[in-house]
């Protein structure tokens, strides 16, 4: 059975196939639509579990045995993306019933989280670029699907078709990216792409603006998945047109696979070209983080603010690259892991508010502690922890990530690296500003006296987001500890 | 039993979480007093398991279980506990008194309805992180739970926070003990550079010691006995304790007298393995508690409120074991001896007893007339019986009558004191300041309860006994403030266990038996001289206030008057530091406050303007546009393009 060998390693994405196969055939069995959220869950939470069994815990380790060794390897790096991706999953479908009740089609709605979801996790497996790319287009295109959702709206029709098209666009570009470096190395494995360019490089002349042209187009190609400047256009129109759920799976979830794919290639596949592209990079991760605070100020639709905050925390991620240390690795997979619980959280709050009625205006949420106090706290919690306030869990990446910059630019020659941490520090005060300004409205600003109730599901996932966001922040030594293991099983060493 | 004494502060912890979380209707029992008293109870058993272990010799210094809290790069922070002699005592005293003085909270705070339950909470809190300061493994653990008993302190002080005057007491206190906090974090900050950790087991190695230059080493003991000054009231940080008596009663007994003052105490106790390789420092550690013991007892001759007559005799009586500490240190290096290290914690234990005693006492006394000022009270002997009996023994144990414990301890104290002039002279000095102390603190201790219970009533109250809930605790401590002295001459004696604690920094020593100890106290001169002193202040303080008819004007006249004009002025050291505020730090803070106002808030403000406005001119670049989109994304292309084909190489990155 040399069939079922080979795909033993691809045995969780297979399940999460199935499921979503036969999701919309369950759409018409069952009346409550709750069944199909179930359904949903049980193969994201048994993956969940044996995730965390296996990375946490050391129970088990994965089948590497007869998995193709030229398309995926399962390891430290790609489990605990792809946990992290469950677990917003997980967030995701918990909070989406109450949501979209009375919506038609929920089967495929499910469906289509369970296969981005599957994309997802492809690309952090990984190791070639053409299984990278099939990864990065499973993923694009049910989240295309996702955020065209609410057909009767408008916006959401809007979102998707810009998503839509934006997305094409930049698919197109990363492919020809592909086949440039194909050309340059003659392989797509990505840990053979680096030595057979180098080799390239010194034998043919002109071959470095071909290299290069390939670099520009897959930083454009993969910076529009990450949202960074100034391929982020469409982010804040895509995060407020989808539903709530899906923009905050396009935030936490679908932007971190963007990260997995940068890192695989700059960091294993092209390093050898690293001085070309690294300043390149920094300016770039400058930029994303300041423009995305900036911008996040003067907004007043909170759906947008918190898409202008995670273009913004793209931005504090890219810094990774022009580092390049194995601790900035570890700090920048600390982040996406922390990152994904308190910004889906964000996410959640908003739309079990929108369930209840209450609007997507900052405006909205005055004087919601009175109204919804465990809301308020939880989306008070969320967003200190996205400020990186102490000791919540988006302190302690952030503070790894920053000192990794100040680490790497001791050594001669790095010291410019200095200032990627001092402008992230600058900006992590600015966000504070437009953070604050929420905690202002809903704690000291009054606003109407109607109680809020917690939708009881979506209730369910906050509650796992917050205590994840101050677990995370409190307790980190362990999850930290996994965050260097993937490192270092990316670097291979 | 060791390996769980994690769990104490565990117990009263969770009862602060239930008493604070639990819904009103789940919550009866007098509002949480239930739970407090099995959360203290809780803790007071397994403290008692956990002495009877260290009695039994069994000691976890360093080798305890350990919880690793974070770990950047090299640093790692862990936490344990550290369970020697030292720590018997300290729980030994935090777990009685804290008992009692939660029993007695139940009868003493009947009246406050609503607030109870923020009073059980905070004060459960207290005394669970009470219990965490003394079974620290590390000078930062050690300083976090250093830094709660403040807040704890704060919060209790301040309780009834509606009344002015408690609000800025707990003010006060908060801020004059955080100079001393600082100094402390300082001097732990000097340690970390130098030796690379602050585990109690690292740094006692001795091997700190060969790491530090010995006048860092000064400095950092200095600094951190800086932190002990601020929390024990020392000289010159004391004036915030007086203050601090606007809590209830119970407050006082347990924090401000019997527990979070004593960890300044515990904290210079805790350093001997650094201090006595700075003999500087503990010179500074004896005169600041000589000073403070005396200048304490002088305000204490004059004052009128019941409770801060007994807040000045806190502050004397700390400073008595801050200088056995000092004298102690120069026994342990000169001498071999641990005479002064056992005497000063022997004092710990029983002022713990016979303090919170007596203002338990001064609590039942308030409960039952309502005002705290002597003057309008008297001839309360015949109405509170129990109250006046066992205040009664808890005047007599201070003021160092035989057999009551205060003999004991402080007769040792001073010993110890005047065996150290041996090695500097400047001992002889701090000793006759100590006796001078004994007299004035035998004489204002009975003045206070000649006024308080004889003669006949000076104003109109309806006084009546307290209820048992009060008494009990009462009869409890009177007991101990009778007998705890004796631990003296019980098995090995005190002093054998106390030192098993510093056992490594000094060899030879040797205790004899209880007879040769009775002996070597009845056989020196100079226990009856301050037997002598004693008795004179308590007839001295008959003359004048148990007797009838004596007309106390005669010290208003003259020398007199301008003496007791400053001793009510508390010497004007407090009305210094009002000044010291109003004058110099407000003028300074008028100077910052522009400064803030002006340069650092103008930048603020224009950075938020500048962010503001091109977050418009940005913002306006967001067109809703798809093809504006698409073409951008060519424009970021091409300019990175250009940037990696043609700059990056000519800027020789």
């Amino acid at each position: 059975m040399e069939v079922l060998d080979v795909l033993g390693a691809f045995m969780p994405q297979l399940l999460l196939v199935l499921f979503a196969l036969a999701l919309p055939a369950l759409d018409y069995l069952f009346k409550d639509k709750r069944v199909l959220a179930f359904a949903t869950l049980a193969p994201l939470v048994g993956y969940a579990l044996a995730l965390v069994s296996w990375t946490v815990g050391g129970y088990w380790e994965p089948p590497t045995d007869g998995v193709s060794p030229h398309l995926i390897e399962i390891d430290m790096f790609s489990g605990l993306f792809a946990l992290a991706f469950v677990s917003v999953g997980i967030i995701v479908v918990l909070s989406s019933p109450e949501f979209i009740r009375g919506e038609r089609n929920q089967g495929e709605y499910y469906a289509l989280i369970l296969l981005a979801v599957t994309g997802m996790t492809v690309v952090a497996m990984s190791t070639d670029l053409i299984i990278l790319f099939v990864g990065l287009e499973i993923a694009g295109i049910a989240s295309f699907a996702l955020s065209g959702f609410s057909k009767g709206e408008k916006r959401s029709a809007e979102a998707a078709t810009k998503y839509f098209i934006v997305g094409g666009f930049s698919s197109a570009l990363t492919l020809f990216a592909i086949s440039l470096f194909y050309g340059v190395a003659g392989t797509t494995e990505i840990a053979a792409l680096g030595p057979e360019m180098s080799a390239m490089l010194s034998a043919v002349d002109g071959t470095r603006s071909v290299a290069v042209m390939a670099t520009v187009m897959l930083i454009a190609g993969l910076g529009f998945k990450i949202a960074a400047v100034p391929f982020h256009m469409w982010a804040p129109d895509v995060y407020e047109g989808a539903p709530t759920p899906i923009s905050g799976l396009l935030a936490a979830a679908s932007k971190k696979m963007g990260v997995a794919a940068l890192f695989k290639i700059f960091l294993i596949g092209i390093i050898a070209t690293k001085s070309d592209w690294d300043v390149a990079l920094g300016a770039m991760a400058i930029l994303t983080m300041t423009v995305g605070n900036v911008i996040a100020v003067v907004q007043t639709n909170i759906k947008r603010m918190l898409a202008y905050s995670s273009i913004a925390q793209a931005g504090y991620i890219l810094i990774v690259l022009p580092i390049g240390t194995d601790y900035a690795v570890a700090g920048g997979l600390f982040h996406v892991v922390t990152h994904a619980f308190m910004k889906s959280g964000a996410f959640m709050v908003v739309a079990a508010l929108v369930v209840r009625g209450v609007g997507e205006s900052i405006d909205d949420y005055r004087g919601l502690a009175k109204r919804s106090p465990l809301l308020a706290l939880a989306m008070t919690l969320f967003l200190l922890s996205l400020a990186g306030i102490p000791p919540l869990a988006g302190f302690a990446s952030k503070f790894v990530l920053f000192s990794s910059a100040v680490d790497a630019a001791l050594v001669p020659g790095q010291s410019w690296l200095i200032w990627l941490a001092v402008a992230g520090v600058l900006n992590s005060a600015l966000s504070l500003y437009y953070y604050a300004r929420v905690i202002k409205r809903m704690y000291m600003e009054k606003g109407s006296d109607d109680k809020v109730s917690v939708p009881r599901m979506a209730g369910t996932a906050i509650l796992f987001a917050s205590v994840m966001t101050v677990l995370l922040g409190v307790y980190f030594d362990a999850v930290f500890d996994l965050c260097q293991q993937a490192a270092a099983a990316l670097f291979g060493t | 039993m060791l390996e769980y004494a994690w769990l104490i502060p565990v117990f009263p912890f969770a009862a602060f979480i239930l008493i604070s979380i639990l819904p009103k209707r789940t919550l009866s029992w007098e509002d949480g007093a239930g739970y407090a008293i099995g959360g203290a109870l809780g803790a007071f058993a397994l403290s008692m398991l956990v002495i009877w272990d260290v009695i039994a010799g069994n000691t976890m210094v360093g080798d305890g279980p350990k919880f690793e809290w974070l770990v950047i790069g090299d640093i790692s922070v862990v936490f344990g506990i550290w369970i020697d002699e030292l720590t018997a005592i300290m729980l030994v005293v935090v777990s009685v008194v804290g008992t009692l003085v939660v029993f007695y909270s139940g009868g003493y705070m009947h009246g406050e309805g609503e607030r109870r339950r923020r009073y059980y909470a905070e004060i459960t809190l207290f005394i669970s992180v009470m219990y965490g300061l003394v079974i620290s493994d590390s000078y930062l653990q050690m300083f976090i739970f250093w830094e709660l008993v403040g807040l704890c302190s704060y919060l209790l002080i301040g309780f009834w926070y509606e009344k002015p005057s408690a609000a800025s007491a707990a003010k006060r206190a908060f801020i004059v003990t955080r100079v001393g906090d600082i100094m402390f974090m300082a001097g732990i900050i000097i340690l970390f550079k130098y030796v690379g950790s602050l585990d109690f087991a690292t740094l006692f190695d001795g091997g700190a010691g060969a790491a530090v230059p010995t006048d860092m080493m000064v400095l950092a003991t200095a600094l951190i006995f800086g932190g002990a000054i601020g929390k024990s009231a020392q000289f010159p940080l004391h004036e915030w304790l007086p203050d601090a008596m606007e809590g209830p009663t119970t407050v006082s007994a347990l924090i401000h007298a019997a527990t979070m003052v004593k960890a300044g105490v515990y904290l210079t106790a805790r350093s001997y393995p650094l201090l006595v390789q700075a003999p500087e420092s503990l010179m500074l550690v004896a005169v600041i508690g000589g000073v403070t013991a005396l200048i304490a007892a002088t305000v204490a001759l004059v004052a009128t409120d019941i409770k801060r007559v007994l807040a000045y005799s806190t502050i004397s009586q700390l400073g008595y074991m801050t200088l056995a500490l000092g004298a102690g240190g120069y026994l342990v290096v000169y001498a071999g001896s641990g005479a002064g290290y056992s005497a000063a914690l022997l004092h710990l234990m029983n002022h713990a007893f016979f303090k919170a005693l007596l203002f338990l006492c001064a609590g039942s006394v308030i409960h039952a007339v309502g005002t705290n000022d002597m003057r309008f009270m008297g001839g309360l002997g015949k109405k509170m019986r129990i109250t006046s009996l066992t205040m009664l023994f808890g005047a007599i144990a201070i003021s160092g009558i035989p057999p009551f414990s205060g003999f004991w301890s402080k007769d040792e104290v001073l010993a110890a004191v005047y065996s150290a002039g041996e090695f500097d002279s400047l001992f002889f000095l701090l000793w006759a300041m100590g006796i001078a102390t004994a007299f004035m603190t035998a004489f204002y201790m009975f003045r206070m309860w000649f006024m308080t219970f004889a003669g006949d009533p000076r104003s109109d109250y309806q006084a009546h006994e307290s209820p048992r809930l009060m008494t009990v605790p009462l009869i409890i401590l009177a007991a101990l403030a009778f007998s705890s002295g004796f631990a003296l001459f019980i098995g090995d004696g005190f002093g054998m266990f106390a030192e098993h604690s510093i056992g490594s920094l000094f060899h030879g020593a040797h205790h004899g038996s209880a007879m040769d100890l009775l002996a070597g106290i009845f056989g020196d001169p100079l226990t009856y001289v301050s037997l002598v002193l004693a008795a004179a202040g308590i007839l001295v303080a008959y003359a004048v206030y148990g007797k009838p008819g004596f007309d106390r004007s005669v010290f208003a006249k003259g020398v007199g008057g301008a003496l007791q004009r400053a001793l009510e002025n508390r010497w004007y050291i407090s009305k210094f530091y009002d000044d010291f505020a109003v004058k110099v730090v407000y003028g300074l803070s008028l100077v910052a406050d522009a400064f803030d106002r002006y340069v650092i808030d103008g930048m603020v403000n224009g950075f938020a303007f500048l962010g503001t406005k091109s977050g418009e001119i940005l913002r306006r670049a967001q067109s809703g546009n798809v093809q504006r989109y698409a073409s951008l994304i060519v424009v970021g292309l091409c300019l990175l393009l250009i940037f990696m084909l043609y700059i990056v190489p000519w800027g020789g990155w």
